[in-house]
């Protein structure tokens, strides 16, 4: 009898380990709560900042600038003696809180550039939705201020009230041969500098037509690392090489002849 | 700004909207406690079916060992009732304390309908106690009947009490489309909130699992006694219970995917996201998973059926064909198991181009899936058709012709099922799914018109000899613990899709899970838990059956009637 | 040896071999087949095993006889040259399968990767948040077909031609040197099985828009909606099933009229 019981324990057990075992062999996949949608409609300050801190770190990709050496200031740690980010950004411009200066220098970097450093950041409202950025200001703001980040300030999805952040790519998708449009909208001022208007990660273009020939700025945009300008060996690689997809001709052609005329 | 501070009040309210389980964690926790009171539960609303079936064939057809059959059932159910109950307090204790703000809001919505609830518990205890004690004192004649129409009351009670408690999980998973985050619980009408999509395919689909699953139960407690008997008149009793549970099972099994595929329809016309998270997207590995078992059995199924011939004298006239069946079988489980998306390395993807086997992978999607599974189907019925006539010579005139027109309904069937099956590769989506149900219709057709043929051509018919009940091989026995075993686990897996489907959500789309427990863990994790929830389930069974023997060794009273010798 | 064809245990063996034989090397030399991967085999042979086990089991004689070689091997002693053997092969082959399964090997791991994730239920496409469910091409009723697919056309070859190839199979230039593939969409397992609005949301968020259960190996897919307009997408996805000749999985009509 025992035997038989012992018999049908180990038929019993061992059916439930081969079910088991089979499904935990398979790649296991959890399906994890969405982000964006933690930051829906009753969102808690704590779970902004730690969608924040999340972003910050990762998805935002902060770090490459800010932190490492000299292109952009410290926000975690101190900065040059005014502490860090949540304790100063209420003092940086006049007129300002804490929340919305933040904010602006999320949605519109270049509106107050902090003394001492390039305007080389990107506008984060092209990379990131609304929700994100407010996530990333309460973050920041948790590093050494209070939290007054709320649900309130947080537009629904269906009402998009991003007005700095504007669909900077338009100009190109549309099929825009205004020169400038192009610039701007291809963010190529996120590097290069034109009439003191951009960045300066990669060589000034003001004066670019005296340099090159209309041939080789078209190769310069094209397949960017073919030739690197001197001085920017370093850079080699940053700049995107899909612009030959992204312009149509008559956009190429319009950019090419608006560089080689900046002579 | 009223609703900002509607938000931030939400907000704020969630500090204190859940409480966590020691150890395991109120998810496991409630995990467990769900799990066992749905297994219990199915028990106890499946057994009373077919407890009442086999009354009305003892009665009606005046065999003794039906009622026999019907009143062991029974008795099993007490226990197994005080045990749905405990389970279900447990439930209902761990939701009140570790979700207590989620358990009020379902209970603003639902609270009359729990008071019905427990006044149709009341009622359905009560008919189960006069069921079973009343069963000796109402033996003959019209108290028979009487007695009879209490097992068919207490079925009522059962049915309605599950139809309640569905229409609390059904509002979870598809709350009606007018019903936002924004909605007071306190508005929501609660017939609104109970005709919801998925409430009737879930009520259908439970109705007949829990069928499915009695029948298992039942036959695996069967095959424990079979093993356990000491004398041959048990062993024939048991012996011949496992084979009617085993028939019940089976049967009832065919039936379910149509239920499952009305309640799957259900969920994708509710939300298109919904369908593609369970059919498609993190789910679709657990349809694969759910394909082996399926495979299991039908193996296990027919597997026992044709061990069985063994007992009948002239079964070994259709030895030669059980062994195609078995090939239709296994080349069906292969197709059916075979995944769309199949887990390979870098080599082995280069090589195929993608993760779609280019000449496997046609055999992955809906057309050929369904194909397989109704030629199984047809298969496996055909097992039953045989082993049915083993023992039977017809002596009709037409008997000759008769099995040439059986005949030629298989192969029409075959014939539907293979050209839909086909067909489905070259046509759109929405046309293919509807050919499933020319596929499902004919193999049923061929099934309804078959058994009547054969019905037909039985009568009259000359005997080989009884069956010899109780000359089973112990294996076939172990052949039912394994379908057993693998039905709870199936009920449990499907169970898992069921709620997981709806994610991060407490209430799909209105009442979002804040705990940290919001994310549907991966099928590893989910499947240790249903193996937890199956042993546990299984020892307390296994208790449960140890205690029917302990009060039935003094009252059995071997069979005096002699069993006729065709099963059913 | 035609006594050994007839007994059940050599025949099961044999059978083995043989479905062994077919899956691993015959499946792979059909025309236009490829290399049966190898959790597909463990799969497919374990069901022939199962099979295999019941045809020698479900009758007694077969069942008794089916036993006698192994029940010989273990006890009789005029087979201890067998046995010996035996012991050290399984001992031997549980150990390879152990190294194998430890040692530590270059290639990434297996990976489960969803080709057709669920889509969220709505998308916020340059602001302007899109319904999906119960989405048609609005392009399908308004204005001039043709137009529509020769903006489709022309934005299919300036965009989508690198990686989705001239023959819109996934065979692109560019397609070599992507994991995962690019999709093909002549294939019938593509875009025939999927409804536009879910066309739509692939090529509006791309890669990027990939929910958790499509990843690793995230697509290189670059999220379109950055460079093209709804009604550039929308073309399209015209053209895309113009050009195939799929017809895009319509909705079904709910009683509700969700649609």
């Amino acid at each position: 009898m025992w035997a038989t019981n012992l018999r049908i324990i180990g038929v019993v057990l061992g059916t439930l380990a081969l079910y088991t075992l089979i499904a935990n062999k398979i790649p296991q996949v959890q399906s994890d709560v969405p982000r964006a949608l933690t930051l829906g409609a009753n969102v808690t300050p704590e779970q902004l900042v730690s969608a924040g801190d999340q972003l910050y770190h990762g998805a935002g990709g902060c770090t490459a600038c800010h932190g490492l050496g000299t292109r952009a200031p410290n926000l975690l740690t101190d900065e040059k003696g005014q502490g860090p980010i949540g304790a100063r950004c209420g003092k940086r411009e006049a007129g300002k809180d804490c929340k919305a200066y933040l904010h602006e220098s999320l949605a519109s970097p270049r509106a107050y550039v902090v003394a001492g450093y390039e305007p080389i950041m990107p506008e984060m409202g092209r990379i990131l939705s609304p929700q994100q950025l407010w996530a990333l200001v309460a973050f920041l703001e948790s590093n050494g201020g209070t939290v007054d980040v709320s649900a309130s300030d947080i537009p629904s999805s269906t009402t998009s009230t991003t007005s700095t952040s504007s669909t900077p790519s338009a100009g190109i998708s549309g099929g825009s041969t205004d020169p400038m449009a192009i610039i701007r909208g291809a963010g190529c001022t996120g590097c290069h500098k034109i009439n003191g208007e951009g960045g300066a990660i990669g060589p000034e273009l003001t004066h670019v037509g005296s340099r090159l020939s209309a041939n080789l700025i078209r190769e310069s945009i094209l397949t960017p690392d073919a030739k690197i300008a001197k001085g920017f060996e370093k850079f080699k690689g940053i700049m995107p090489k899909t612009f030959g997809n992204q312009l149509t001709a008559a956009q190429l052609e319009a950019l090419v002849q608006f560089l080689v005329s900046h002579k | 700004m009223v609703d900002a501070l509607h938000l931030l009040q939400a907000a704020a309210d969630t500090t204190g909207a859940y409480r966590d389980f020691p150890w395991i964690g109120s998810r496991a926790a409630v995990w467990i406690a769900a799990e066992i009171h749905l297994m219990f539960a199915a028990f106890v609303l499946g057994v009373p079916i077919f407890a009442v079936v086999a009354e009305a064939i003892g009665i009606f057809g005046k065999d003794q060992r039906y009622d026999r059959l019907s009143k062991e059932f029974t008795r099993l159910l007490l226990i197994a009732y005080s045990a749905t109950a405990l389970w279900g307090a447990t439930l209902t204790f761990l939701l009140a304390t570790l979700y207590p703000k989620f358990f009020a809001y379902l209970l603003s919505i639902f609270a009359p309908s729990v008071w019905v609830y427990g006044a149709i518990f009341f009622f359905e205890s009560f008919t189960l106690y006069l069921y079973y004690y009343g069963w000796d004192r109402w033996k003959y004649g019209r108290a028979k009947i009487v007695h009879w129409c209490l097992g068919i009351l207490l079925n009522i009670w059962g049915t309605t009490v599950m139809f309640i408690a569905d229409s609390w999980l059904t509002y979870m998973m598809t709350p009606p489309r007018d019903i936002t985050p924004e909605t007071s619980p306190a508005n929501i009408k609660i017939w609104h909130a109970i005709l919801n999509h998925t409430w009737m395919p879930i009520n259908i689909h439970r109705l007949i699992g829990n069928v499915v699953f009695g029948g298992a139960i039942v036959g695996a407690y069967a095959s424990y006694r079979f093993l356990a008997s000491r004398t041959d008149e048990e062993r024939a009793h048991y012996d011949w219970m496992g084979y009617v549970g085993n028939f019940i099972a089976m049967s009832a099994l065919i039936v379910l995917p149509f239920a499952g595929y009305w309640l799957g329809r259900e969920i994708y016309q509710y939300d298109q996201s919904l369908g593609i998270t369970m059919m498609g997207g993190f789910m679709s590995w657990l349809w694969v998973i759910q394909a082996f078992l399926i495979a299991v059995l039908f193996l296990a199924g027919n597997y026992y059926l044709w061990v069985g011939m063994g007992r009948i004298p002239g079964a070994e006239r259709y030895r030669p064909y059980t062994k195609w069946l078995l090939v239709v079988l296994v080349l069906g489980a292969l197709v059916w198991g075979t995944p769309h998306t199949m887990i390979a390395d870098s080599r082995e993807l280069a090589a195929m181009g993608g993760s779609h086997h280019p000449l496997l992978g046609a055999l992955g999607v809906m057309s050929a899936k369904n194909t397989a599974v109704n030629l199984m189907i047809l298969a496996t019925f055909l097992s039953f058709l045989l082993y049915r006539r083993a023992n039977i010579r017809q002596v009709v005139p037409w008997a000759k012709t008769g099995t040439r027109i059986q005949a030629a309904m298989f192969v029409i069937a075959a014939a539907i099922v293979l050209f839909f099956g086909i067909r489905g590769y070259f046509v759109e989506a929405i046309v293919r799914i509807g050919y499933s149900v020319y596929q499902v219709g004919a193999v049923l057709a061929c099934i309804v018109f078959v058994t009547l043929i054969d019905v037909l051509m039985a009568r009259g018919a000359q005997s080989l000899g009884a069956i010899q009940w109780g000359k089973m091989p112990p294996r076939s026995q172990y052949a039912l613990f394994i379908l057993a075993v693998t039905f709870t686990w199936l009920m449990g897996l499907m169970g898992f899709a069921r709620s997981g489907i709806r994610q991060h959500w407490h209430v799909y789309g209105v009442l979002q899970d804040m705990t940290p427990y919001a994310a549907t863990p991966a099928l590893g994790y989910a499947a240790i838990m249903i193996s937890t929830c199956v042993l546990i389930f299984l020892s307390l069974v296994g208790f449960i059956f140890w205690l029917g023997g302990l009060a039935e060794k003094s009252t059995f009273v071997p069979s005096t009637v002699e069993a006729p010798h065709v099963g059913h | 040896m035609r006594a050994y064809l007839k007994h059940p245990f050599w025949q099961a063996a044999l059978l083995l071999v043989l479905a062994y034989i077919v899956i691993v090397f015959i499946i792979p030399l059909l025309p236009g087949s490829a290399v049966v991967p190898k959790s597909v085999v463990l799969q497919y042979m374990a069901t022939v095993l199962v099979g295999i086990l019941i045809w020698v089991s479900d009758e007694e004689e077969r069942w008794t006889k089916f036993k006698e070689p192994l029940h010989d091997v273990l006890i009789q002693p005029r087979l201890k040259v067998v046995r010996t053997a035996l012991l050290a092969a399984v001992t031997l082959i549980v150990g390879c399968f152990t190294y194998s399964q430890v040692r530590a090997g270059v290639a990434a791991p297996p990976n489960l990767r969803s080709i057709h994730p669920a889509p969220p239920s709505q998308i916020t496409f340059r602001g302007k948040t899109i319904a999906l469910v119960g989405l048609d091409n609005p392009l399908r009723r308004t204005g001039d077909m043709a137009a529509h697919l020769a903006v489709g056309r022309r934005v299919y070859y300036q965009n989508c031609v690198p990686c989705h190839g001239d023959h819109l199979d996934g065979q692109g230039h560019f397609a070599a040197g992507l994991n995962p593939l690019p999709a093909n969409f002549q294939d019938n397992g593509t875009i025939a099985q999927l409804t536009e609005s879910f066309v739509f949301w692939r090529i509006a968020k791309g890669g990027p828009g990939l929910p958790r259960e499509g990843t690793p190996w995230n697509s290189a897919m670059p999220a379109w909606e950055d460079f093209l307009t709804e009604e550039e997408i929308w073309s399209v996805v015209l053209f895309l099933y113009d050009q195939t000749g799929w017809k895009p999985r319509t909705w079904e009509v709910s009683a509700e009229g969700s649609k």
